[in-house]
């Protein structure tokens, strides 16, 4: 960085004026080492200023999420934290609007009809169901408990952080199964 | 281009006043001159793969020229050997830059981690080039990104001008009014001095910052790890007096608790040090 | 600054030599993981005022920051004992049932609310913002009646729950 704008200012002092002592500095680099005419130009400091707002305009924007190590960007715990807690209140929000409007468009939500729905099912069917739902309650529980405890300021070496990771996605699936299967 | 370049350094070598102006110079009018030189060495070497016991490694580096912005960016392959190549990234971007392609652009100063210009994303996670060690036992391919979701200015060179001017927005330095009782120094107990360790040693190379996805998508307004780490340092420094107005700049929805805990920070870290914690210890000041 | 002038200095006097062995000894690959599908992709880079102009701070506002907060967490660590107790004491109350709902409703809005503000940034797209904002607020308010409904004339929560899982 420093180098650079060394250099920068060093080209532009040999173009725009030349001071004498520079000069002299400059003529005695030359016995040593090539020297080519450079043309340039002086621009004012708004005119620099426009030349690289217009060059920022052109600017990609480096790659991120399909870069980025996927055991932290697509596995980790606080997107998957997200990702759950928006499917169950999701889930919760359309079928309580549903509830709502279901005098109005002739459908049956009430507990008594969702129940004898549910047990229409195949078993296996069942089961899928219900480790669906499970799933991200065991999960969002669970890696709840976890940042709660971050933000009492636990489990923030390098270390402890990856393993509850881990910890929790076994966790879960084993909660998740359990609450499904077992009860 | 490269006979330019050792122009301009010359005259730097001249012009410098500071030693380590000078060295920088030096080291970059040999490597210019060698340039050419060894641009054959290196192009053979790197297409025949002399030698049986050649340790062949190649990096896939992102590329982007701002003189020709109407080109998508790309990945570039170098295949170097790595019994000739130092044991760090930095090393063989160095080499590739001498040898094989001088016009690949990246920064780099001291080579040791103190001064955070080579930070970029090697292999999936963003750290210092020169503090990361090449493979050297496996095959694989390494791959090598500017730092994330930044704005590019040639190759691996990020943008980090919004870094630091939220960096100047949260007044880096010691605010008091209280002159110092003996009229000398601000002096501080061994405990309040302790509390400054991990906050310090932050030298700005903003690999946590571009490792947290909150900060990708709110960078405009999100203050990100590095900022809220240095932010923190000035939060528990006994001897500062403007804590209350500090806590107050980051009490609001966007410059604090956009953090949710992800900690890509703490776990790209180069240095080692802590920004979740430190974001948590601001969190928990600001609590009630 | 520097590097900019200096590159434009640069391009006015040499224009790149073609070097056949550089050609060569580099392959070069498409680059395809530009984000082109992304919804609110990057915007060219503008920056405000000058690279020596602070990044602006905002008005401090704890109802949307520290309060906000410290009351997110509370209300999570509450839903812990609550989740765990109805099911737990295996008795039918209707009060817990509903603090467990207005509890649940409370940590679902604050949660919506979190992914709006990430989502949807107030200063790139203030009308979407707003529109979502107040979309949340109705749906809560609907999903509270919903839920007083629920409630009220059919068995609650925690007894929906349990004979589904039974069924």
């Amino acid at each position: 960085m420093f180098a650079q704008r060394a250099g920068t200012t060093a080209l532009r002092r040999v173009a725009g004026q030349p001071s004498t002592i520079f000069a002299s500095n400059f003529a005695r680099a030359l016995t040593t080492t090539q020297a080519r005419a450079v043309a340039t130009q002086k621009i004012s400091a708004e005119e620099a200023r426009a030349v690289l707002d217009k060059q920022r305009l052109n600017r990609p924007v480096s790659p991120h999420l399909d870069i980025y190590d996927k055991q932290q960007t697509w596995f980790g715990g606080s997107i998957w934290q997200r990702f759950t807690g928006a499917g169950l209140s999701g889930g919760l929000y359309v079928f309580a609007t549903a509830y709502l409007a279901a005098p109005y468009l002739g459908w049956h939500l009430e507990s008594a009809s969702l129940v004898s729905a549910f047990a229409a099912l195949p078993v296996a069917l069942k089961g899928a169901v219900k480790f669906v739902a499970a799933w991200p309650f065991a999960f969002h529980a669970l890696n709840g408990v976890r940042h709660l405890a971050f933000d009492l300021g636990y489990f923030f070496s390098r270390q402890q952080i990856v393993k509850t990771g881990w910890y929790i996605w076994g966790a879960s699936f084993v909660g998740g199964l359990y609450l499904a299967f077992f009860l | 281009m490269a006979a330019l370049r050792s122009t301009s350094s010359v005259l730097l070598g001249a012009a410098a006043s500071r030693p380590a102006l000078r060295f920088a110079a030096g080291a970059a009018s040999v490597a210019a001159r060698r340039g050419m030189a060894q641009l054959a060495d290196g192009a053979t070497h790197n297409t025949t793969a002399s030698g049986e016991n050649a340790n062949l490694k190649t990096f896939q580096i992102y590329r982007w020229n701002p003189d020709q912005p109407s080109e998508k960016p790309k990945m570039q392959a170098y295949t170097l050997d790595l019994n000739k190549t130092g044991p760090m990234v930095l090393d063989a971007l160095i080499r590739i830059k001498n040898e094989i392609d001088p016009t690949l652009t990246f920064r780099r100063s001291c080579r040791e981690g103190i001064c955070g210009s080579c930070a970029m994303n090697i292999n999936g996670t963003n750290t210092l080039a020169c503090l990361c060690r090449i493979p050297a036992e496996d095959k694989a391919e390494m791959k090598i990104y500017p730092l994330p979701h930044t704005y590019v200015v040639k190759d691996l060179v990020p943008d980090l001008t919004q870094f630091y001017k939220q960096y100047k927005s949260i007044k880096p330095y010691l605010q008091r009014d209280t002159p110092s009782p003996d009229g000398k120094e601000y002096r501080q107990t061994k405990a309040d001095r302790k509390k400054l360790d991990g906050l310090y040693e932050c030298i700005l190379c903003a690999c946590c910052s571009t490792s947290c996805p909150s900060y990708w998508w709110n960078s405009e307004e999100y203050l990100g790890p590095a900022i809220l780490l240095q932010s923190y340092r000035w939060l528990v420094d006994s001897r500062d007096e403007k804590t209350l107005q500090r806590q107050d700049a980051l009490n609001n929805s966007m410059s604090l608790y956009r953090c949710h805990t992800i900690l890509n920070c703490t776990r790209t870290c180069p240095k080692g040090l802590n920004p979740g914690l430190a974001i948590q210890q601001i969190k928990k000041q600001m609590a009630f | 600054m520097a590097s900019i002038a200096r590159s434009s200095l640069l391009r006015q006097v040499a224009a790149k030599p073609t070097n056949s062995l550089i050609a060569n000894a580099a392959r070069a690959t498409a680059f395809h993981t530009t984000a082109r599908r992304d919804i609110l992709p990057p915007l060219p880079q503008k920056v405000k005022g000058t690279v020596n102009d602070a990044a602006p701070v905002p008005p401090p506002s704890p109802s949307h920051g520290s309060y906000h907060w410290t009351f997110d967490r509370l209300v999570a660590a509450s839903l812990i004992p609550i989740t765990v107790a109805p099911f737990a004491a295996g008795s039918l109350n209707p009060t817990m049932d509903a603090i467990l709902g207005a509890t649940i409703l409370i940590h679902s809005h604050t949660g919506f609310q979190n992914i709006i503000v990430d989502y949807v940034p107030q200063y790139r797209t203030p009308r979407a913002r707003k529109i979502f904002t107040w979309g949340l607020n109705a749906a809560t308010v609907v999903v509270g009646i919903a839920l007083y409904e629920y409630e009220t004339n059919d068995v609650g929560i925690t007894e929906t729950i349990k004979r589904v899982w039974a069924a």
